[in-house]
């Protein structure tokens, strides 16, 4: 059998050209660490099993399961297909097409911050390589706890597992899940951790919420068509809300929410990466750092709270006993492995400013929040209300005009506008003109999962979360949270509560009907 | 109820199970707008859940004779459940159906509308495209290209759907092609490389609107294997060494064959010198990758169209076969309908699963961003240009 030369290692595969629009990656490997966690056998493995149905992944691919829990490759191969047949999009699954796809699956046992175990890792996944042809592409996926996320890295460079990119080598490219540190402080300390390692284009740092499918079409929406532009801004936007709300409590994650709390768990990653893409300004071109300069322009201006709005600003509170779908359901303090005395949100709103050009005045609110009515993540849109009163003297109800944009369930758009009503009277009533994913195009829109999965294997950072952009955003939310434990070590904590069921406590709402507005009804 | 009452429930009945409902042509769109307002209003939805009417493309085709009908209206059923459109397919019957006229009242135009209907898993969202279908005796299609033009919904893409070599081609190129936003064609159902000159020109008439071809699509799982190959670490090296090709097809995939070697010779830059009939029925093209003109030279690289027999799909192309500096083999071949085995000098030979898709699915492909395919209209005048060259006589022996 040859071997390669050196040149041959340096000629880019010309065939590949004009295959650019099928957007099939390069044969690879994929490394899961935490493969044995739920995120593996609920996400990761149904996102590549559809990706696979869907005839997007290489036909030459390998998946490698690395975790603490020891299983054989069958186990961990019957383990993901149960996951596929109960989470993944395209149901029930093909019986030949799993056959075919789990004959690369493998397993292996290990902990994170055991070198010899990496080293044995390095040997297989190099048999596997050559087993099945592949050129030393890999793509290693942290699902792991946050805690293990450094020495996984560490590990990963004692091994050199994931060498710096060259040109002509093989790529090496890691995926991090939530949370990118607790804080600014500890954020900064992964960063330089993982900088020590890895180039920053070798880091994918996931937040699911990029992929889906409504969150790209944001952009779409906002540069792709030329008429909402010219309304974006504060001549005619009378503000924006963004609602990420859960009908969930903390189920089973009481130890992980008691230290995380809503803001943290949140606001700071998935509600300010969709505030930073409604906001941001128009990049130079469709490509990851044109699109991560604009979205971190906008983290970098927003507005600190000053000390004497903090109260008008910022709610916090806790769910206490309430009703969910018909169910009673406890309160906060009464779930499992949270401190009858906690003092953690699972609630917050904010009142927040974007210190630009476009957007001076404009106030964005956001809110966040478990065991609310209903599940459901959107951007509200609320225009200015006409210049001159034409109608509605004669009590006729005339609503601002609101664009929403829903980003789970049901992903689409929505422009609420008033109509006159058939007949002679001067009636008028608002109408919603709605865009639905699910019905326009008569397909459900893919996992995010698999968008994002595919984007890293294709080198594609667009809708992963840059290094600055975690540090600016941590850098905003951490001023919160150092006025809250300020708060507590002064004994005098401002936690409001609302029943489970309902949309969060007065103080919200009060917060809104103080300049003159109020939440939308999601 | 009143006998229009009856009809018209009866008719939304029908429309919501996606049968044909015969309508005067000149009433189609208000036929269509009764019946989706019925759809629309409290009560006649199914089950309660939501009525879309959805279309990303008005979708025009032109198609000959009863049996190409009903394979027509299969195929637009199956391309529903993968993009929603508005068909219209126009239909000429053939002076030998039986049942020619019939429908059109004797002679005249007839028209019929349809509903698709795509459920949502769980029922929880349906969406409704539409189709109609306009049926004349010969001479009729005069009359399409305004019906066409009146029956497009406006603000959406227009694509030709162009497969019926039967029709005749004025009606595409005067008629369609200038409503049109992209045409659609198959090499795939040419019968011999001549008819690349009639797909050439209509390209030609066609641009600037991007033509997308099933043929081309379907040859796609075959490039992207093939291509593969010369991934890292391989690479792009032993491309450029390459000194003979084969290409085994079906007697009808010459085509295909055809195709694909125009590919890699856009790909790679062979310049055409010479082709010579082979022993076996075959071709064999010669190729120089000197730039310069240098009259009658030695070849470069070598390419075969080899005629063979094997499980294949509608492609017609069994493997392709490229040889390096004379010794070194890299291989793509076909082993079953989706099976193909692939080999590689630095690697043992594999098995691997080598898709294969339907009609409507490279349909739907077409209507996509893969139907803008810039190297399909590269790759086709490169074909063109081999096939223009004159087979020498002489008898290659392989």
């Amino acid at each position: 059998m040859k071997t390669l030369s050196e040149e041959s290692l340096l000629l880019p595969n010309p065939l590949r050209e004009g295959l650019v629009e099928e957007r099939i990656p390069e044969p690879a490997a994929m490394v899961i660490f935490g493969a044995s966690g739920d995120l593996a056998r609920r996400k990761l493995l149904p996102a590549l099993y559809s990706l696979t149905r869907d005839r997007l992944l290489p036909a030459r691919f390998a998946v490698l399961g690395f975790g603490r829990a020891t299983l054989t490759d069958d186990a961990f191969r019957e383990e993901m297909r149960r996951g596929c047949e109960e989470f993944a999009r395209r149901r029930p699954v093909d019986p030949a097409l799993w056959a075919a796809f789990a004959r690369n699956v493998f397993y292996q046992q290990g902990a994170y911050d055991d070198p010899a175990a990496f080293l044995r890792l390095k040997v297989r996944l190099e048999e596997i390589e050559h087993t099945l042809g592949l050129p030393g592409n890999r793509v290693f996926y942290l699902s792991t706890p946050p805690s293990a996320f450094a020495p996984v890295i560490r590990s990963l460079g004692h091994a050199n597992l994931a060498p710096k990119p060259a040109p002509g080598q093989p790529f090496s490219r890691v995926i991090i899940e939530k949370p990118f540190g607790i804080d600014l402080q500890t954020a900064r300390a992964l960063n330089t951790e993982v900088h020590d390692i890895l180039a920053e284009q070798q880091i994918y740092r996931i937040d699911h919420y990029l992929g889906k499918e409504t969150v790209q079409n944001l952009l779409v929406f906002r540069f792709a068509n030329g008429i909402f532009e010219p309304l974006w801004n504060n001549h005619f936007v009378d503000h924006v809300q963004i609602t990420g709300s859960e009908t969930v409590g903390v189920e089973a994650r009481g130890g992980y929410f008691e230290q995380a709390g809503s803001l943290r768990d949140m606001v700071q990653n998935h509600l300010l990466q969709v505030l930073s893409l409604a906001a941001m300004e128009p990049p130079v071109a469709f490509e990851a750092d044109a699109v991560r300069d604009e979205k971190l322009k906008v983290l970098k201006a927003l507005r600190v709270i000053p000390e004497s709005d903090f109260e008008h600003q910022v709610v916090r509170a806790q769910y206490a006993a309430g009703s969910i779908g018909g169910q009673t359901v406890p309160g906060y303090r009464s779930e499992p492995d949270v401190s009858p005395r906690s003092t953690t949100e699972t609630f917050v709103a904010l009142k927040l400013f974007i210190d630009s050009w476009r957007w001076a005045g404009v106030p964005f609110y956001l809110r966040s929040g478990k065991r609310m009515p209903k599940r459901v993540t959107e951007i509200a849109i609320q225009f200015k209300e006409a210049p001159h009163l034409l109608f509605g003297k004669r009590g006729e109800t005339i609503r601002p005009n609101v664009l929403s944009i829903r980003i789970q369930p049901d992903e689409g758009i929505a422009l609420n506008f008033g109509s006159k009503l058939p007949g002679p009277a001067m009636e008028i009533a608002p109408v919603s003109m709605e865009f639905r994913y699910g019905s326009s195009f008569g397909v459900e829109p893919p996992e995010a999962y698999e968008r994002l999965l595919l984007d890293c294997l294709l080198g594609d950072g667009t809708l992963f979360t840059r290094g600055d952009e975690v540090e600016a955003s941590w850098s905003w939310v951490s001023r919160i949270h150092q006025r809250w434990a300020a708060e507590v070590a002064a004994g005098r904590t401002t936690l409001d509560s609302y029943p489970a069921g309902s949309w969060g406590p007065e103080a919200a709402d009060r917060m809104l009907a103080a300049d003159g507005r109020a939440w939308r009804l999601p | 109820m009143s006998g229009d009452a009856e009809r018209e429930h009866a008719n939304f009945e029908r429309f919501a199970r996606g049968e044909t409902i015969p309508v005067e042509v000149g009433e189609i769109e208000r036929e269509l707008g009764a019946l989706w307002k019925r759809a629309s209003s409290a009560g006649d939805t199914h089950a309660g859940a939501a009525v879309s009417r959805a279309a990303l493309w008005n979708l025009v085709i032109p198609t000959r004779g009863a049996g190409a009908l009903a394979k027509t209206k299969a195929l637009v059923d199956e391309i529903a459940q993968g993009v929603p459109v508005r068909a219209i397919t126009l239909c000429l019957d053939d002076p030998g159906d039986v049942n020619a006229g019939a429908l059109a009242g004797g002679g005249g135009l007839s028209a019929t509308i349809e509903s698709n209907v795509v459920s949502q898993p769980g029922g929880a969202r349906v969406v409704y495209s539409e189709e109609i279908t306009l049926r004349g005796p010969a001479g009729a299609e005069t009359h399409f290209g305004a019906l066409v033009r009146a029956l497009q919904i406006p603000g959406v893409p227009t694509a030709a759907l162009w497969m019926d070599a039967a029709m005749p081609v004025a009606l595409l190129t005067r008629e369609l092609l200038p409503v049109t936003d992209r045409l659609i064609v198959d090499t795939g159902s040419c019968v011999r490389p001549p008819h690349l000159y009639d797909l050439q020109r209509l390209a030609a008439q066609a641009h600037p609107l991007p033509v997308a071809d099933l043929g081309w699509l379907r040859l796609g799982s075959l490039r992207l294997l093939f291509a593969g190959l010369f991934d890292p670490p391989v690479g792009g090296a032993p491309l450029r060494r390459a000194t003979r090709l084969s290409v085994r097809h079906r007697p009808r995939g010459d085509l295909s064959a055809l195709l694909l070697v125009s590919w890699l010779g856009q790909m790679l830059g062979w310049r055409p010198l010479r082709s010579v009939q082979t022993s076996d029925g075959g071709l064999r093209f010669d190729f120089t990758r000197d730039d310069g003109a240098r009259g009658d030279v030695e070849p470069d690289v070598q390419a075969y169209l080899v005629p063979a027999e094997g499980a294949c799909d509608a492609s017609g192309v069994l493997a392709i076969e490229l040889a390096v500096d004379g010794r070194d083999d890299y291989v793509v071949c076909r082993t079953a309908m989706d099976q193909a085995s692939v080999q590689l000098p630095i690697a043992p030979a594999k098995a691997v699963k080598l898709d294969s898709y339907s009609d409507a699915e490279l349909c739907v492909a077409a209507l996509g961003p893969r139907g803008r395919d810039p190297l399909f209209a590269k790759c086709l005048a490169y074909a063109g240009g081999l096939w223009a060259l004159e087979p020498q006589t002489t008898v290659s022996q392989r």
